[in-house]
């Protein structure tokens, strides 16, 4: 299993169990802040579901490069960076927006949203590519040995 | 990668597009509630991301990966897959109009009743495909 999956679904995990811990803690009335259930939705569907598919697919779909590395993965790698980015942004920022008035808690909600889009599109340049029939993926392995 | 499954995969990715960007625009009228008309489009947001992305996700992977037949077509009928695939997107698309007020809101029963037959369909593609060749 190349790096990049790992660390997917490892990150993933976590949000998993930080999830599961929010929705504990709103179980108690000491524990609960604004925007809880939001964040344990999103810390599940987001930090676990999504993350737990980004990290099998690019394991598992054809045509990932055996190469380790940033610049050998570069769209991978920036899906991770901007994906838990976004959410971390989120995890903090959220709670903060109903109770405080300074003008940083709305930058980071709105970088948030940014990165996670970011995330989406760099996850789908990554991906749609490697979407082939077995027919396509020969043809392209043929290009790639002329061109060597 | 058989087209029934590079057909889910590719749609699936496009929710996951248009989802996200429709969750980015509602968390920023968090910090802006002016625009808070926004929130219209929550299940929009939901229905994409959950049925459009997650779950048509691993439908076609599924369809890709688990165990072929070893004698006839390999996935089963592939009229089938074709009708699997025509009515999950139909269903989710019917009921994302329906949420914005295009379509009537009985429309939200047809499309939830699309969304039924593509999960009969692909039950009936893939529980026999739940098996070990091993001995």
């Amino acid at each position: 299993m190349p790096r990049i999956a790992r660390t997917f679904i490892k990150t993933g995990l976590v949000y998993f169990l930080c999830a599961l811990l929010i929705a504990l803690g709103y179980e108690f009335d000491t524990f609960r802040f604004p925007g809880m259930m939001p964040l344990f939705w999103h810390l599940l569907m987001v930090g676990w579901i999504t993350q737990i598919i980004f990290g099998v697919s690019m394991w598992m779909f054809p045509g990932r490069t055996r190469e380790e590395g940033f610049v050998a993965q570069k769209w991978a790698w920036s899906t991770y960076i901007l994906l838990n980015i976004g959410l971390v942004l989120r995890v903090i920022a959220e709670p903060m927006i109903s109770h405080s008035q300074l003008m940083i808690w709305d930058i980071l909600i709105i970088v948030s949203a940014l990165t996670q889009v970011a995330a989406a599109v760099t996850y789908t340049i990554e991906l749609w590519p490697r979407i082939q029939s077995k027919e396509q993926r020969r043809k392209n392995r043929k290009k790639k040995r002329n061109k060597g | 990668m058989l087209a029934p499954s590079r057909w889910m995969i590719r749609c699936a990715l496009l929710y996951l597009l248009i989802g996200f960007t429709i969750g980015a625009i509602m968390l920023i009228s968090k910090a802006y509630p002016t625009y808070s008309q926004v929130w219209m489009l929550l299940p929009v947001h939901i229905e994409m991301l959950i049925f459009g992305f997650i779950i048509q996700f691993t439908m076609g992977t599924a369809y890709w990966i688990l165990p072929r037949f070893l004698e006839g077509p390999p996935r089963g009928n592939i009229g089938y897959s074709k009708w699997m695939v025509g009515t999950l997107n139909a269903g989710i698309l019917i009921n994302a109009l329906s949420y914005l007020n295009i379509f009537p809101q009985w429309g939200t029963t047809v499309g939830r009743s699309l969304e039924i037959i593509a999960v009969i369909l692909f039950i009936h593609l893939h529980w026999r495909r739940a098996v070990s060749y091993q001995r």
